[in-house]
């Protein structure tokens, strides 16, 4: 392989863990846009939602690496799977808020942060207690269908994680921009107690972002199953960071900052480990992360969140 | 029968006073602690006590971050991590040079020892125990503030992420830096600490002793610090920053001191931890130790000295002891029930999934721990609730000695422009209060004046225009500073402490006057006591010239106070920090007209006494009664000044007040 061709290759797979990345900064975006809060638990719910989508494709006789689908069933199939997943975590988003997260609105303080770390620890210990410390290995039912651009090399895995994604996001913008609920969560984002007044049922639109966010990160678990081939109880922490780093680089709040972030993070951590070493990669984004919340807090495209004062 | 004895010996030792009891709980404890290896000679209990008093520092020291200055750090353990790979590195057989003459006199002083393993001679550190603790506080307090500098201006949630990522990066770097650290093999032949010549070997009993000496002294340590100045600071910067900044508080600095303390108390544990089990691996200092430090805060109280302890305590036994025990009765009741399930459960594995559910639950019934941080106070008695509204201002005021009559401008602001994004909230403003007068700001809502106020006291920066106090320029000038020259002030929005009390609102509009630092807090020496006791009695002179209102209340907390009662709190607050002016925004606001007009004498008779005041004010029966000039601001521009008589006249005012017509009506008349 020639440079360029290493670089195209890098940016091939920067790309797709971009994608995934970004489905997972919208989750803590949209929370964070109208609660001002951390929602760590959304670390564990992206890795929950790898182990939903595993077993759903299990359950339907997708098992390991030997079978091999294509055409409807190939489609059918994984649509079953991220139906469930999605459903899976954005219930159980929800959930986490109405139960554990809602009687806490109005104290000040951590203690809502503190909340969801606990949270997140509960999940990440009942997934190791239940399923184990081993890796557990993701179906990859896709064809071996792969294109040469150069020496670098795209497979089909890459393209549908990309139209998966690029379809969740266009999905999630269009939601936001123009339907009802939509506009009630961006005049929540900038002023809770005015749409409250205004006739917007807060804690519904907080439901709504907990659904959706939570979904988004079942999502990029399923995704993060299908790119890796393999899941553990153990990849929640590292893609949450990166995809917090990302929501902040994008500017938190913001929905399109969240998808650039992603990418650009995706693509940071794919060079970079081809550059330096992957051993400092996390060294790497992680210093981004203060860079940017030290110099430009408000990120690339700038901060949503409510008007405090 | 026995509950009855109980009962009848409980019964005078509950009519002590709380100060004795706890005296005597403590004398009881320290007893017990003292001869517990003796008493129950069991090395292996004896060692997980040990352990108990390594987590309980750690505690101890997050509990000064989190409790006392309410940063939330969730990577404290890499404080942990650089002060054990500090001992490890320099005792253990991992880094050794090659000798050389340069080495002599470091082995004299016996730092350093020349080995041979076949071929040159090589150095092998040989750092003492005993140094190494309090230079590893050193350390890990440098690192603190390397840490800290950049980040402690973050916003408090995301502090709580960046520490997170500092948390996962420090066993990174432990892990990469192999010829240093030994990377993730870690470190072995970590020398265990001497003391007259011998070695604590492998005994638990030693390390049980040092372990709870550092317990006692870290607790001692805690309490100092908490009922000092330095204290105060912390946890006014918890309850508001932007409140505390504007009474004097350094908040940069005093959250820096927190995290450096901290991260000493961290470094000092990590020595004594790799000491006991002579081995330092990067795993020992991940985010799941983080968690679980967090988790002893959580259940034991966030603030509460006690309380941490407690909960670092029962966590500890809760993982040596009773999970063990409790997951035998589960096999043994899953074996009589037939319920193979049960006899899986192991507790002791799940200790993380438990530790998930107390953050969870605490979070939920409990948000103050075991041992809450501030005791609830008794309600007050009819006698002492009952307040007539006095009338001739203050009296009593002899008591703060008297103010220097100043001549001259006390305050110039000339030109003044703020902007915030595309509107102008303050355009060239020009404002001056003669020093001994009594100006009063007026205007529509919106028109300028709380960001005026905000200007002058440095909250709000200024994109030009110049602020002259006294002759000095305040432009440019951090709030802290500011009221360090005289300038104190109130808030539209009341800003106070609400978990403090009223005692402890007001002596930290004294931080400013005070030298206390960290060491005088700890040591207590006898000017460190003369000053907090000046303090103290200056507090309650001022919270007592509002007589029956503040005065039996002053140790309750602010939280409880009706609203007329917060504002007295919050002019005695700045009142305190024996200001040259004082700007009241709104006192009134909320108040009836009685004690609107209580309030205003009360200003007045400040007045009287040389205290110069700048006021906003929409009740214009205040304004007249107070001010010798009015300043009229609408939509960021002055558009009028003078006698309170003429502004009201004065047809641009009833404008900006009442619309163009009323403007116009009044033309016509």
């Amino acid at each position: 392989m020639t440079a360029t061709d290493l670089l195209v290759q890098q940016a091939i797979n920067g790309l797709s863990l971009g994608a995934m990345y970004a489905l997972l900064a919208l989750g803590f975006t949209l929370v964070y846009g109208i609660l001002e809060l951390i929602n760590f638990s959304h670390f564990n719910i992206f890795m929950v939602g790898s182990f939903v989508a595993l077993m759903a494709l299990e359950a339907m006789g997708v098992v390991g690496q030997q079978t091999v689908m294509s055409g409807f069933p190939l489609v059918g199939v994984l649509f079953v799977a991220f139906l469930a997943t999605t459903m899976f975590t954005g219930t159980l988003g929800v959930l986490i808020y109405r139960f554990l997260l809602r009687p806490l609105r109005g104290v000040k303080g951590p203690a809502a942060m503190i909340t969801t770390i606990g949270v997140s620890y509960i999940l990440f210990n009942i997934v190791l207690l239940t399923i184990g410390a081993d890796a557990k290995n993701f179906p990859n039912p896709l064809p071996p269908i792969q294109w040469a651009i150069g020496g670098a090399v795209l497979r089909l895995r890459e393209v549908l994680i990309w139209v998966i994604a690029l379809l969740l996001m266009g999905g999630l913008t269009y939601f936001v921009q123009y339907t009802r609920l939509g506009k009630a969560m961006r005049a929540t984002a900038q002023d809770p107690e005015a749409a409250r007044m205004m006739g917007v049922e807060v804690d519904r639109v907080i439901m709504t972002a907990f659904f959706l966010g939570s979904a988004l990160a079942g999502a990029g678990g399923m995704i993060f199953g299908l790119y890796y081939n393999f899941t553990s109880f153990i990849v929640g922490f590292n893609a949450g960071l990166r995809a917090f780093t990302a929501a902040v680089l994008g500017g938190i709040g913001n929905v399109p900052g969240a998808m650039l972030g992603g990418v650009i993070i995706g693509l940071i951590e794919a060079v970079s480990g081809q550059m330096i070493a992957t051993g400092w990669t996390d060294v790497i984004i992680f210093s981004i992360l203060v860079l940017v919340l030290v110099f430009r807090p408000s990120g690339l495209l700038g901060r949503v969140a409510p008007n405090k004062s | 029968m026995v509950s009855l004895a109980a009962a009848r010996l409980a019964r005078p030792f509950m009519a002590l006073p709380f100060a004795r009891r706890k005296q005597i709980g403590v004398g009881l404890l320290t007893l017990f602690i003292l001869l517990f290896p003796v008493l129950h000679d069991n090395d292996a209990d004896i060692d997980s006590m040990a352990n108990a008093s390594a987590y309980a520092t750690l505690a101890l020291g997050l509990n000064i971050v989190v409790g006392f200055a309410g940063l939330l750090d969730l990577g404290y353990a890499a404080f942990f991590a650089i002060g054990a790979y500090y001992y490890g590195i320099f005792t253990a057989f991992q880094v050794m040079p090659p000798w050389t003459s340069f080495w002599d006199p470091l082995a004299f002083v016996g730092l350093v020892e020349k080995i041979n393993q076949g071929g040159p001679d090589l150095v092998h550190f040989t750092l003492s125990f005993w140094i190494a603790l309090p230079t590893a506080a050193v350390v890990a307090a440098f690192f603190g503030v390397l840490f800290g500098a950049p980040t402690l201006r973050l916003r408090g949630d995301y502090l709580a992420i960046v520490t997170l990522g500092f948390g996962e990066i420090v066993p990174i770097v432990a892990r990469n830096m192999d010829k240093v650290t030994n990377g993730a093999a870690g470190l072995n032949g970590v020398q265990a600490p001497r003391l007259f010549g011998t070695s604590f070997g492998v005994s638990a009993t030693p390390y049980y002793y040092v372990g709870m000496a550092m317990v006692a002294l870290l607790i001692f340590v805690s309490i100092r610090l908490r009922d000092s100045r330095i204290g105060r600071a912390w946890m006014s910067i918890r309850e508001d920053e932007v409140a505390a900044s504007a009474m004097g508080v350094n908040v940069m600095r005093f959250k820096l001191l927190a995290f450096a303390i901290g991260a000493a108390f961290a470094g000092m544990t990590g020595v004594f931890f790799v000491a006991k089990l002579q081995t330092a691996t990067p795993e020992m200092f991940g985010f799941p130790v983080s968690t679980m430090i967090l988790v002893m805060v959580v259940l034991g109280g966030m603030g509460s000295v006690w309380g941490v302890v407690l909960g670092a305590a029962i966590l500890q036994l809760l993982q040596s002891w009773f999970l063990q025990d409790l997951t035998q009765w589960i096999h043994a009741l899953g074996e009589l029930t037939g319920i193979g399930a049960l006899g899986r459960v192991d507790l002791v594995e799940s200790i993380e999934l438990i530790f998930g559910i107390i953050l969870v639950v605490m979070m939920l019934f409990r948000r103050e721990g075991l041992i809450p941080a501030t005791r609830k106070t008794a309600a007050l008695s009819l006698d002492a609730q009952h307040a007539v509204v006095r009338r001739g201002g203050f009296t009593g005021l002899e008591a703060l000695g008297t103010q220097d009559r100043e001549t001259g401008n006390a305050l110039d602001v000339r030109g003044v422009i703020v902007r915030f994004g595309g509107l102008t909230a303050l355009n060239k403003v020009d404002i001056t209060v003669p020093a001994g007068g009594v100006v009063a700001v007026i205007g529509p809502n919106g028109s300028g004046k709380s960001t005026l106020f905000n200007v002058i006291t440095g909250l709000t920066p200024a994109d030009g225009g110049s602020i002259k106090f006294h002759g000095r320029e305040l432009i440019g000038l951090a709030p802290h500073d500011i009221l360090k020259v005289g300038v104190a002030r109130t808030f539209q929005n009341i800003r106070l402490f609400p978990n403090l009390t009223v005692l402890e609102n007001v002596l930290v509009g004294q931080h400013a006057r005070l030298r206390t630092g960290p060491f005088g807090a700890v040591l207590r020496l006898a000017w460190v006591r003369a000053e907090e006791a000046r303090a103290r009695d200056w507090a309650l002179n001022i919270i007592a010239l509002f007589g029956n209102r503040l005065t039996p209340r002053a140790n309750q907390m602010v939280s409880a106070l009706s609203y007329a009662n917060r504002r007295r709190v919050e002019i005695a607050r700045a009142l305190a920090s024996q200001p040259k002016i004082l700007l009241l925004d709104e006192p009134t606001a909320g108040m009836n007209p009685a004690e609107t007009l209580e309030l205003a004498e009360q200003i007045k008779s400040l007045n009287n006494l040389g205290l110069t005041i700048l006021l906003i004010e929409h009740k214009l029966d205040v304004v007249t009664r107070l001010a010798d000039t009015v300043i009229v601001l609408d939509h960021g521009d002055k558009i009028t000044e003078g006698r309170p008589e003429e502004v009201r006249r004065n047809e641009e005012v009833l404008r900006a007040y009442l619309g163009r017509a009323a403007g116009e009506a009044a033309n016509a008349a």
